[in-house]
């Protein structure tokens, strides 16, 4: 059913999606980059976010102030990193722990199973949706609900300021100082502790921003990161691991092959498309498309 | 000597009979009824809730009676299916081989009901789907397999009759890749070329853990059908809803939903403005005439949630009472006794009138259907019972 007004109707669908998908790749990159582990309990980050969005709208600020909601999300979900971090990752570092991968995956496997488990016992396993008020938009030839343009906007916004913060302030340059060696870092008289625990902080954070502006357009369930989660770690191979344009661009590209194919090829393998393109990219860049490519002795 | 040796032959036989009342000791054990029931999703966990709620007051109107076999207690063990076909079987495996289950109910997935039935026929204990409508649980003529809901042939019988009705010519239907949306749209297309129906049918697939539907609905767009038939369960039914108005497709387009969710309490908190006009398939109306125990449990639960029952609770209780009566009429837990029992006896339902499981034909193997209806909301917040019947089966 092939039409020119379909095919961009598509591509527009799939960008737009895209750059979301990217905002929750970002912080699984970005804690990667730093901490140098992978965050399997992201989705669950990205579930209380949602849920607090929830919260704040439907008990207290209402739709109108959504995007205030949004902020309280993402920082309530920033501060549940801050005191998680110190629990659970930090002994990583300083417990005499050999095997840290092993540990990581452990540690937060364990802790996206409590955090799901804990958010049915309490919410039940119900559906809810904090609502929105915002107007229909015009995208072209692709009418798009508010709540969906709006997120678009405030991850660009997000992932804009998170790359200014990165680029342009002292925790950027101290965080990036890290992400290149930590024993560097270190002895140019850098926390690098504290400096994992901001990193984790605005890692789920970034998770929990990611989920506070979905909640209105993908509902708020228990298990609602789970999907999310994993277009995450599709993009950050694809991107290339602790790369932020990589997440970006991956992202996008993951979104509008997703959306492309389910159009022209087969609605039934919608998910299927962005492993084909994870799968090439492997193929062709192993590192992934902006990742770099580590020398071992 | 004598005399010791026949006091503690007196004793042995005393103790070995149960004390005075002379009853095994195993007669005071429970009973213990399988209950596999979507949890937490990809399943839909509201069904699965709504379906325990209705099992578990079963047992207090058994239990309250004084229970089966003369005094027995009858007890559910509750297991999460998540949806997933390999939950399922689990869930079966753990209620059977760890708590003795003597008959497993509850199913609300197809695919689970389909996976569960496989190890059924293995393990011998029977299984009763509780809302399953694909047409593999009964058709296989499993000897283990009943089923009290809606099978796919006449749910589909009825919903192009409805089309029929209303003129509807082009038709477009976006179906889960599950056994039961698929087996909808196999059933569809089939009966649509059997009967020879002037009906154009779009069929489209998704994943169940899709969340962006906007592919296969700008696809609709593009279709212009006259009707949008909604065939995702759970979370992706509802995302259809919203993704479908978002793309102007309804109401221009009216949507028809598979089953009846909207008739769930928190649909208008999902839906506040897109729910309206909706059609949707049920199975219950609270103008029919119910049983005794039917009766019964409408107040039971009006009494403890405060609010209606729906047909998924009816139809949770409505099965534990049958599993409770097959056992009381095979006077034995033994599986296959029950089974015997199943096929051969009559058993009352919420639904007046009794229900059987005859060795019929086909996908009517062990099956017992409600009617359908399809029923369409006139305005946003109307309560379901208030929902104009758009079509009923038979009349």
């Amino acid at each position: 059913m092939w039409s020119l007004e379909l095919f961009t109707q598509a591509l527009i669908a799939g960008v737009v999606i895209g750059v979301i998908y990217a905002l929750m790749a970002l912080g699984i990159t970005f804690i990667y980059s730093i901490v140098k582990m992978i965050n399997w309990s992201m989705g669950e980050f990205y579930m209380l976010g949602s849920y607090a969005q929830y919260l704040i709208v439907a008990y207290w600020l209402g739709p109108d102030l959504w995007y205030v909601a949004a902020i309280l999300s993402a920082a309530t979900v920033f501060f549940v990193g801050w005191l998680i971090e110190p629990i659970l990752i930090k002994p990583m570092f300083t417990g005499g722990i050999e095997r840290r991968d092993d540990y990581a995956t452990v540690v937060t496997i364990a802790l996206l199973l409590l955090l799901r488990n804990l958010a049915t016992a309490i919410s039940g396993p119900y559906q809810r949706t904090p609502g929105s008020n915002l107007p229909g938009v015009m995208l072209g030839p692709l009418p798009e609900s508010g709540a969906r343009f709006a997120a678009f906007l405030a991850a660009l916004a997000a992932i804009a300021l998170f790359t200014f913060l990165l680029k342009r302030t002292w925790l950027g340059l101290a965080l990036r100082a890290t992400s290149q060696s930590r024993v560097g870092a270190q002895t140019a008289g850098v926390d690098v502790l504290s400096l994992d625990k901001i990193a984790f902080g605005i890692g789920v954070g970034l998770a929990g921003l990611a989920g506070a502006l979905l909640a209105p357009v993908f509902m708020v369930y228990p298990t609602d990161g789970v999907v999310t989660t994993t277009k995450g770690f599709e993009i950050i191979v694809i991107g290339g691991l602790g790369s932020v344009p990589g997440a970006l661009i991956a992202g996008v590209a993951l979104g509008v092959a997703e959306s492309l194919g389910a159009t022209f090829i087969a609605s039934a393998y919608q998910n299927a498309y962005g492993f084909v393109l994870l799968l090439l990219v492997l193929a062709l860049r192993p590192s992934g498309l902006f990742g770099e490519r580590l020398r071992q002795a | 000597m004598h005399r010791i040796c026949r006091v503690a032959a007196f004793a042995a036989i005393f103790l070995l009979a149960g004390g005075f009342g002379f009853v095994p000791a195993h007669a005071q054990e429970p009973v213990t009824i399988g209950l596999v029931v979507p949890l937490s999703p990809p399943g839909d966990p509201t069904a699965g809730q709504l379906i325990r709620r209705g099992a578990e007051l079963a047992l207090d109107y058994y239990n309250g009676k004084g229970g089966v076999l003369g005094g027995r207690k009858l007890q559910l063990s509750v297991q999460d299916s998540q949806g997933r076909p390999e939950g399922g079987v689990a869930a079966y495996r753990r209620v059977v081989g760890e708590d003795k289950a003597v008959a497993v109910t509850g199913f609300f997935h197809s695919s689970v009901n389909i996976a569960a039935n496989e190890v059924a026929k293995s393990m011998g204990v029977p299984t009763i789907g509780t809302q399953t409508s694909a047409a593999d649980i009964t058709a296989k003529h499993y000897e283990v397999a009943f089923r009290t809901h809606l099978i796919d042939p006449l749910r589909v019988a009825a919903w192009l009759e409805f089309m029929q009705k209303k003129g509807f010519k082009r038709v477009s239907m976006v179906a889960e890749t599950s056994d039961y949306g698929v087996g909808l749209i196999t059933e569809t297309d089939r009966q649509i070329k059997e009967k020879k129906l002037p009906i154009e049918l779009q069929t489209l697939t998704f994943d169940r853990t899709s969340t962006d539907l906007t592919p296969q609905l700008l696809q609709v767009k593009a279709f212009k059908p006259d009707l949008l038939v909604n065939v995702g369960v759970g979370a992706p039914m509802d995302l259809m809803i919203e993704q479908a108005a978002t793309l102007a497709i309804t109401p221009a387009v009216p949507m028809l939903v598979s089953y009846d969710a909207p008739i769930r309490p928190q649909f208008w908190q999902l839906h506040p403005n897109t729910g309206d006009k909706l059609y949707f398939i049920a199975y219950y109306s609270p103008k029919q005439t119910l049983s005794e125990i039917g009766t019964w449990f409408t107040k039971a639960y009006e009494e403890k949630y405060k609010e209606s029952p729906v047909y998924s609770s009816l139809n949770g209780f409505g099965d534990v009472a049958i599993v409770a009566q097959a056992v009381e009429q095979a006077k034995s837990t033994d599986p296959k006794a029950i089974i015997q029992s199943l096929e051969n006896g009559k058993f009352a339902f919420w639904s007046s009138g009794d229900v059987t499981f005859p060795n019929a034909d086909g996908v009517f193997w062990h099956n017992f259907s409600p009617p359908v209806l399809i029923l369409q909301f006139q305005r946003p917040g109307q309560d379901w019972k208030e929902a104009e019947v758009a079509y009923e089966s038979g009349k």
